[in-house]
């Protein structure tokens, strides 16, 4: 353990309480005053004065929105995350909590493909600087990555499941073979910026005096690949694997949307169309938590495995 | 530096020559970036110049049997959509669209909020400083989609009232609901664009602001907007182009993204999110790939070639980077 570990920790997390405070009251009013009302997915573009105001009593839409904001708090804070107004019977922690299992175990699956791919893309590229090869790769994965999901998911769908027939296209769980295309083209684009950056750091380590004097002590080539360079060019990816933890338990709302899948990203398409207050704010607040605690993670990950970065003297 | 060689007027010269222009040589020499640049190029002057270029009027429907759906003929290059409407138009008019919207990100998200607010923080330090950077923190650690789609949804059910009103009590007539719509995106896009940028040049601005020429020009009196606007933006410049061109494919695919989902701009005025939505989908794909492929390829090359271009820059100036961190 880093010395003044445990005091950064702690620091950190203080420091998390007004930044959720702030993103709270700013959605909570963003969506209180838009023009925008749970009445009207309700009772539909029609109805009566007198319905909606009950409507507006029971969820207490009615009361001035600084009231709704403090009532809102204090269940929050005994753990009640409200109510759906979609879902009448279920609250929204009902809702959403087997759907972020969902999203993140997919999510897992795909960082975990996304990442063996682009670590070995990366090192591949670095290795061929020079050569054609090494542009090529990198282009590659750039070119996968700026094909928009919307446009590869038809496609794709039409390849596997019209053309070939190799898989069908609804959902039907982890073990279903359908799964592989949601997986695939959930992992795929991410692998073009975890190549670019591997390949950016293991050129900045071929430069290491430590990797000249293993190549020159005569060590096969092999070994100084993988033992000096990789082990020391990896390092860094911690960012980027703690940066990519919010998207992985968050879902990709479009994949989810299109492959029918029970997430937490199709939960909050219709969530935002409704629009259902409680949900979206939940989904907002988890959100914003696992970005900070994965970028908490992060630092303490540097701490430990890098004993030279002193923690807090970075953030003034 | 010897005399033989000052008075050597080509290498005199090239001893002369800028790093600006060593780097546009540099440039020049990398082949993907230039294919890459001509490509946006050729884009952005589609975009611009669409009403001169498109072959048909990318509004005028056909609903007569057989003009729906068609593939691709010397008529129409590159097909009709289901309302018969000449779809290479259609694709010109959606570049029309992607390029106004870059532009206006561009100029507000990024130039005005992402450098401005960047070089005051860089520059002032202090509580200005910590401020900005502390904005910037909450709003970056937002589920950024959710809140795009929770802006443009909250606005949607009440945009009709709004743009008629418009249509009736202004010059704009019936452009004012795009215009709405525009906005709106604009507005749900705008406050997430500008905190890389500013964390970049914010960076630079720090190291910047404690070079020799910087501190001469305080010590003899200059404002601290000259200072900003001489000394500091021609040093964070280089960043910030590079800043900018990486993260142009995300600006537009927000876009894109949004009216893909029904939430963006939305037809009659062409987008490729609302193109390729109508053509998505395995089905239609079967029947008729033109639907699909005629939006999604030219934006797709757009993506690539911003891709491209930000990686080719990224690489020019690593050494300049490094050496400033």
């Amino acid at each position: 353990m880093a010395p003044g570990l445990a005091g950064y920790i702690v620091r950190r997390l203080l420091w998390a309480i007004p930044v959720l405070f702030a993103i709270s009251v700013i959605v909570f009013y963003m969506l209180r005053l838009a023009p925008g009302d749970p009445v009207d997915s309700l009772l539909g573009q029609r109805y009566r004065e007198e319905e909606a105001a009950l409507i507006r009593k029971k969820y207490g839409y009615d009361q001035p929105i600084h009231i709704q904001y403090v009532k809102y708090m204090r269940h929050l804070l005994q753990g009640d995350l409200g109510v759906s107004t979609r879902h009448q019977s279920f609250t929204v922690s009902e809702i959403i909590l087997p759907k972020i299992w969902v999203s993140a175990r997919l999510g897992f699956i795909a960082l975990v493909i996304s990442f063996f791919l682009g670590i070995a893309a990366g090192i591949y590229a670095a290795l061929a600087r020079g050569t054609f090869l090494d542009p090529l790769t990198i282009s590659f994965w750039l070119a996968i990555d700026a094909v928009p999901i919307f446009v590869a998911i038809p496609f794709l769908q039409w390849l596997f499941a019209v053309k070939l027939d190799l898989i069908g296209l609804s959902w039907q769980g982890f073990t279903s073979p359908n799964i592989i295309l949601p997986i695939l083209i959930l992992s795929l684009p991410g692998t073009a910026g975890i190549a670019r950056f591997v390949r950016a750091s293991v050129l900045g380590v071929m430069k290491e005096d430590y990797v000249r004097t293993a190549r020159a002590k005569g060590l096969p080539e092999r070994i100084v690949v993988f033992r000096h360079i990789a082990r020391n060019a990896l390092l860094p990816l911690i960012t980027i694997i703690g940066l990519s933890l919010p998207g992985v338990a968050g879902g990709s709302l479009i994949i989810e949307q299109m492959f029918g899948i029970p997430g937490i990203g199709a939960e909050s398409f219709e969530a935002v169309l409704a629009p259902d207050f409680d949900v979206i704010l939940a989904l907002v607040l988890f959100g914003s938590v696992l970005f900070i605690v994965a970028n908490i993670l992060i630092d303490i990950l540097y701490a430990i495995i890098d004993p030279r970065i002193r923690l807090g003297a970075q953030r003034g | 530096m010897s005399a033989a060689v000052a008075a050597d007027p080509v290498s005199l010269e090239r001893a002369a020559a800028s790093p600006r222009r060593r780097f546009f040589r540099q440039l020049a020499r990398k082949k993907l970036a230039m294919l890459a640049i001509i490509y946006l190029a050729i884009f952005y002057a589609c975009g611009i110049f669409a009403p001169l270029i498109a072959p048909h009027d990318p509004y005028e429907q056909n609903l007569t049997p057989g003009a729906t759906r068609q593939g691709p003929s010397s008529e129409h290059w590159l097909g009709t959509d289901a309302l018969g409407r000449d779809l290479a138009s259609r694709v010109i008019y959606a570049a029309r669209t992607t390029v106004v919207f870059t532009v206006v990100v561009l100029v507000s998200g990024s130039l005005v909020l992402g450098l401005g607010l960047g070089l005051l923080a860089g520059y002032r330090g202090g509580w200005v400083d910590t401020l900005i950077m502390r904005v910037g923190e909450v709003l970056a650690g937002l589920p950024t989609l959710l809140l795009m789609l929770a802006i443009t949804a909250a606005f949607r059910t009440r945009i009709n009232d709004v743009a008629f009103w418009l249509q009736d009590n202004t010059f704009l007539g019936g452009d004012a609901r795009t215009l709405v719509k525009f906005s709106i995106i604009v507005f749900a896009t705008v406050p997430f664009a500008w905190i890389g940028t500013s964390r970049i040049v914010r960076s630079q601005a720090l190291a910047i602001r404690e070079e020799t020429y910087v501190l001469a020009a305080e010590a003899m009196g200059a404002s601290t907007w000259r200072i900003i606007t001489r000394h500091i933006l021609p040093g964070v410049l280089p960043l910030f182009v590079v800043g900018v061109s990486a993260g142009m494919a995300g600006t537009a695919g927000a876009e894109v993204t949004l009216s893909f989902l029904g939430l963006g701009i939305d037809p009659p005025t062409a987008s490729f999110g609302s193109l390729i939505a109508a053509g998505a989908g395995p089905q239609t794909f079967e029947r008729y790939p033109h639907l699909l492929l005629a939006p999604a390829i030219p934006v797709t090359l757009f993506f690539f070639a911003w891709n491209l271009l930000g990686d080719a820059l990224v690489d020019l100036l690593e050494p300049r980077t490094q050496a400033l961190r």
